[in-house]
C-alpha cells in the first residue's frame, strides 16, 4: 500500500479551482520534489496531504485511510510539515520551540529530551539556549525543521525550505534530507530551484495550473520542452563537469525582431548568441567546427548553423551553406574571432554579402588576431566596427538594420511595415 | 544520552506565591482600623465571634473584600493571558470580547429597574456578559470555525453598542446616574461574602487553562502551525474563549469594570518568566491577585475615609511598574 495516495483530487478555495484531477502515489521511502510556477497549487497540495484542507472531490489517503478520518494528533504522528512562512513573535527559547514538535507524541519521557539531539543532528546544537526571535532567517528555518523532526513522522513535507538559506546551507539541508531519507524517512519537498531539484531528487512532480504536468524520474521530467510548456520560458539543457544543468531565457516575443547571422568560433560568439536569442532575434551561425564551444552553444540553443568537421578547414559544402544563411540574414555580425587559413572563407563570404548590400557589424577585436590580412578589407567594404560585444548589443537595441528583400518567407507581415525601422547607413 | 533539565517554573511560582501571601497579609491588617499581626492570627484562628465589633469588621467587611479583590485580580489576569495569546495581540485585555460591556449593560438595567439588590444585579450582569459572548461567537462562526479576528472586531463593535445603550439609559434615569457611574468605575466597596461566593465559581475556570499550557504555547505560532503540530485547534480555541468569557463576566458582575490588570499583568509576567504558559499562567494568576489586593488596599487607605476608585489605583500602580520592566527587558 502506498504511503500517500491521491485519487482524482479536485480542490477549490471558495469557487476558485486550485487543483484539478490530481492523482499520484507516494511510496514509503520516496524522495520526491514538487516544482511548478507560483500559484500552481503546490502549497495547497501539501496542505491536502497533511489533512489541513480536504478535497472537494476525490480522496487523499495516508496508508489507505482518508485524511478526514484522522485526529490532528494522529496525523501529526504520520505527517510532519515544514511551512514556508513561520511567525513567532514571543520570546521563547529555541529549545522550547523545538520541543513543541513532540506534542503529538504525548508527554512520554522518551520524546521529551531529544531537542538537543535533533538540533545537533542539524549542526546547530549551540542554538538550544538562544531566543528564537533573535535568530537569523536561515537559522529559524533550520529550527522549524528540527521542530518537525521531533514529530518522528514517517513522511516529511517541506514547503520551500531552502528559500531563506544561502548556498552552503541549502546544500547542507538537502544533503541532510537525503541522509534522513536513507534512514527511512519519506520526503516530499516543494522547491523552486530546478537545478537543485535535478541534482537531489529521485523523482519530481511538476504542477502546472493545478494539474500534474509530469511525474517521474527527475531527468525524464525536467526536459526543456516540459519546462517551456509549464513555466513559459525557454530552457536549455547543458552538461558540465559530469552534471546536467538547466539555464533559462525569457520566452521569445511573439513578433520576430529580425535575422542575424553570426561569424564566430572558439567561444568568441557564445555570449552574443545567447544575448541575441534572448533579445528575440532569429540567430544563425557559421561556419563552425563541430565540438567547438560556439558550435556546442548553438546546438544547445537549437540554432541553424553551417558546420564543418572538427579541426578541419572550411570545405565547399559548409561554405555554400553558410553563404545561404548569410544571404537570408538582415544583419551579419563578426565576432572577435581569430582568422587563419582554416576559416578565412568566412570573412570572404562576409565581404561578399557586404558588397551585396547586407549590413555587417564587427567587433574590433577581429582585426587583432588575423593571420591572413583579409580583415583589412572589412572597413573599406562598409563594415561598421564596435569596441566590444556590449557596445554592439546596445547599438542593436536602438537600431536593427532591416532589408526587406533579404528576409525569409516565414517572417510575419507586420515586420515589413514596422515604422521604427532604422535603415543602416553603410 | 545527555538530557538537559527543562527550565523549571517552580522558582517563579514560589516567588509569586510568596509575594501574594505578603500582599494578602498586608491587605488584611491595614485599613481604617489597622490590626497587628498577632490580632490577625487571633481572628483567623478563632473565626467569626458574634458580638465582637473588631472581629465583625474583620470577618464581615475586610476579609470578604480582600478575598474578592484577589479573586477578581486573578480572574482578570488569567483571562488577559488567554485572550492576548489567542488574538496574538498585545493590546488585548479581557474587555475586548464585549463581555464586560454586556455585563455593564445588564447591571445598568438592574440599577434603572431598581433591582440593584443582590443577587439580581449580579445575575443581570452575568446574563448581559454571556449574551454578548454568544452574539460575538455567532458573528465569528465561519463554516464551523471561529474566526478570531472577526471575533475581535465583533467584540469591539458590540462593546460600543452596549456602551451607547448604557449612556442612553443613564440620561433617561437621571436620579440613578451616580449609581451607574460608580458601578461602571468598578469598586470592592461594600461587597461581602455573597460576591465572594460568586467569584469562587470562577476558580475551576482559572484551573482549566493550566491543563492546556502546552496547546497554548503551540498556538503562539498561529493556528495553522498548531494544526500541523497536532493540536485540535478549534476545540482548544472554543474552550479557552468560553473560559476567558466566563472569567471576565464573573469578575465584572461582582465589582464592575476594573481596567489595566488584565492588560498589564500578563505583560509584566511575560517579561519576568517568559511566554511559556507553564509558568505564565500560574504566575499571572498570583500576580493578578497580589496587584488587585494591593490596589484595593491603597484605594481604601490613601484618602480614608474616602475611597479612590480601584481602577484608578491599578493604573497608577501598574503603569510605572510596566514601563520600568519594559525598559529593563526580560532578565537574561
Amino acid at each position: 500500500m502506498a504511503l500517500v495516495t491521491l485519487r482524482d483530487v479536485d480542490f477549490a478555495y471558495d469557487e476558485r479551482p486550485v487543483l484539478r484531477r490530481i492523482s499520484f502515489d507516494l511510496e514509503a521511502g520516496d524522495f520526491v520534489g514538487i516544482v511548478g510556477p507560483n500559484g500552481s497549487g503546490k502549497s495547497t497540495l501539501i496542505d491536502l496531504i497533511d489533512g489541513l484542507q480536504h478535497p472537494g472531490a476525490g480522496e487523499v489517503l495516508i496508508n489507505g485511510v482518508p485524511t478526514n478520518r484522522f485526529r490532528r494528533r494522529q496525523m501529526a504522528c504520520e505527517v510532519a510539515l515544514v511551512p514556508q512562512h513561520f511567525a513567532l513573535d514571543f520570546d521563547l527559547s529555541v529549545r522550547e520551540v523545538v520541543e513543541m514538535g513532540s506534542y503529538c507524541r504525548g508527554k512520554g519521557a522518551e520524546s521529551c529530551g531529544d531537542a538537543e539531539l535533533t538540533l545537533a543532528r542539524l549542526g546547530i546544537p549551540e542554538l538550544a539556549g538562544r531566543r528564537f526571535t533573535e535568530l537569523s532567517g536561515g537559522e529559524k528555518q533550520l529550527v522549524v525543521l528540527a521542530q518537525a523532526l521531533m514529530q518522528h513522522a514517517k513522511l516529511l513535507l517541506l514547503d520551500e525550505p531552502a528559500s531563506a538559506l544561502d548556498v552552503s546551507h541549502q546544500l547542507r539541508l538537502f544533503d541532510l534530507l537525503k541522509e534522513l531519507n536513507g534512514e527511512g524517512l519519506s520526503v516530499l519537498c516543494i522547491l523552486h530551484d530546478l537545478n537543485l531539484a535535478i541534482h537531489y531528487f529521485d523523482k519530481l512532480l511538476v504542477l502546472s495550473d493545478g494539474e500534474v504536468a509530469a511525474y517521474g524520474p527527475s531527468d525524464e521530467v525536467l526536459r526543456p520542452e516540459i519546462v517551456e510548456a509549464v513555466y513559459g520560458v525557454r530552457a536549455y539543457l547543458h552538461r558540465h563537469a559530469g552534471r546536467t544543468y538547466l539555464t533559462f531565457s525569457p520566452r521569445l516575443r511573439p513578433e520576430r525582431r529580425g535575422r542575424v547571422h553570426l561569424v564566430c568560433g572558439g567561444g568568441t560568439g557564445a555570449g552574443l548568441m545567447r544575448e541575441l536569442v534572448d533579445a528575440g532575434y532569429d540567430v544563425s551561425a557559421g561556419v563552425l567546427n563541430a565540438l567547438d564551444t560556439d558550435e556546442e552553444t548553438g546546438r544547445e540553443l537549437g540554432l541553424p548553423m553551417a558546420v564543418e568537421a572538427p579541426f578541419s578547414p572550411i570545405g565547399e559544402e559548409a561554405d555554400a551553406e553558410n553563404r545561404e544563411l548569410m544571404r537570408r540574414a538582415d544583419l551579419v555580425i563578426v565576432a572577435a574571432v581569430p582568422v587563419s587559413h582554416g576559416n578565412v572563407r568566412n570573412i570572404k563570404a562576409v565581404l561578399e554579402v557586404a558588397a551585396a548590400g547586407t549590413p555587417v557589424w564587427a567587433v574590433r577585436g577581429v582585426l587583432d588576431a588575423d593571420f591572413t590580412g583579409v580583415t583589412a578589407e572589412l572597413e573599406p567594404a562598409g563594415v561598421e566596427f564596435f569596441a566590444d560585444d556590449a557596445e554592439m548589443l546596445a547599438a542593436l537595441s536602438k537600431r536593427m538594420p532591416r532589408q526587406a528583400g533579404a528576409r525569409g518567407a516565414d517572417a510575419p507581415a507586420h515586420e515589413v511595415d514596422a515604422p521604427d525601422t532604422g535603415a543602416l547607413t553603410t | 544520552m545527555t538530557r538537559l533539565a527543562r527550565t523549571s517554573v517552580w522558582p517563579g511560582i514560589s516567588l509569586a506565591a510568596g509575594i501574594f501571601v505578603v500582599c494578602l497579609v498586608l491587605s488584611l491588617v491595614l485599613g481604617p482600623v489597622s490590626l497587628s499581626l498577632s490580632q490577625l492570627w487571633h481572628f483567623v484562628t478563632t473565626g467569626p465571634v458574634p458580638g465582637d465589633l473588631q472581629n465583625a469588621i474583620f470577618w464581615q467587611i475586610r476579609m470578604p473584600r480582600v478575598l474578592l479583590a484577589c479573586l477578581v485580580g486573578a480572574e482578570l489576569a488569567v483571562a488577559g493571558v488567554i485572550l492576548q495569546d489567542l488574538f496574538l495581540n498585545p493590546l488585548t485585555d479581557p474587555y475586548v470580547t464585549g463581555v464586560s460591556s454586556g455585563a455593564a449593560l445588564g447591571a445598568t438595567i438592574g440599577i434603572v429597574l431598581h433591582w440593584a439588590q443582590l443577587p439580581w444585579m449580579t445575575v443581570l450582569a452575568l446574563i448581559g456578559g454571556f449574551a454578548t459572548l454568544g452574539i460575538v461567537w455567532m458573528a465569528a462562526r465561519r463554516r464551523g470555525r471561529i474566526d478570531i479576528f472577526v471575533l475581535l472586531l465583533a467584540g469591539v463593535t458590540i462593546s460600543y453598542l452596549a456602551s451607547a445603550i448604557v449612556t442612553v439609559l443613564m440620561i433617561q434615569a437621571n436620579q440613578d446616574m451616580h449609581a451607574i457611574i460608580y458601578w461602571l468605575m468598578g469598586s470592592f466597596s461594600g461587597r461581602g461574602w455573597q460576591e465572594v461566593e460568586i467569584a469562587l465559581v470562577a476558580v475551576p475556570f482559572m484551573i482549566v487553562p493550566l491543563f492546556f499550557s502546552r496547546e497554548m504555547d503551540i498556538l503562539l505560532q498561529g493556528e495553522k502551525r498548531a494544526l500541523e503540530l497536532g493540536v485540535e485547534v478549534e476545540r482548544t480555541k472554543r474552550l479557552l474563549l468560553v473560559t476567558a468569557g466566563v472569567l471576565t463576566a464573573i469578575a465584572v458582575s461582582v465589582c464592575g469594570i476594573i481596567g489595566f490588570v488584565g492588560l498589564v499583568v500578563p505583560h509584566i509576567v511575560r517579561l519576568l518568566v517568559g511566554p511559556s504558559h507553564r509558568g505564565l499562567l500560574p504566575v499571572s494568576l498570583l500576580v493578578g491577585a497580589s496587584m488587585m489586593g494591593i490596589a484595593d488596599l491603597l484605594s481604601r487607605t490613601v484618602i480614608a475615609p474616602n475611597e479612590i476608585p480601584v481602577g484608578v489605583v491599578t493604573t497608577f500602580v501598574g503603569a510605572p511598574l510596566f514601563v520600568y520592566l519594559l525598559r529593563r527587558g526580560r532578565k537574561g
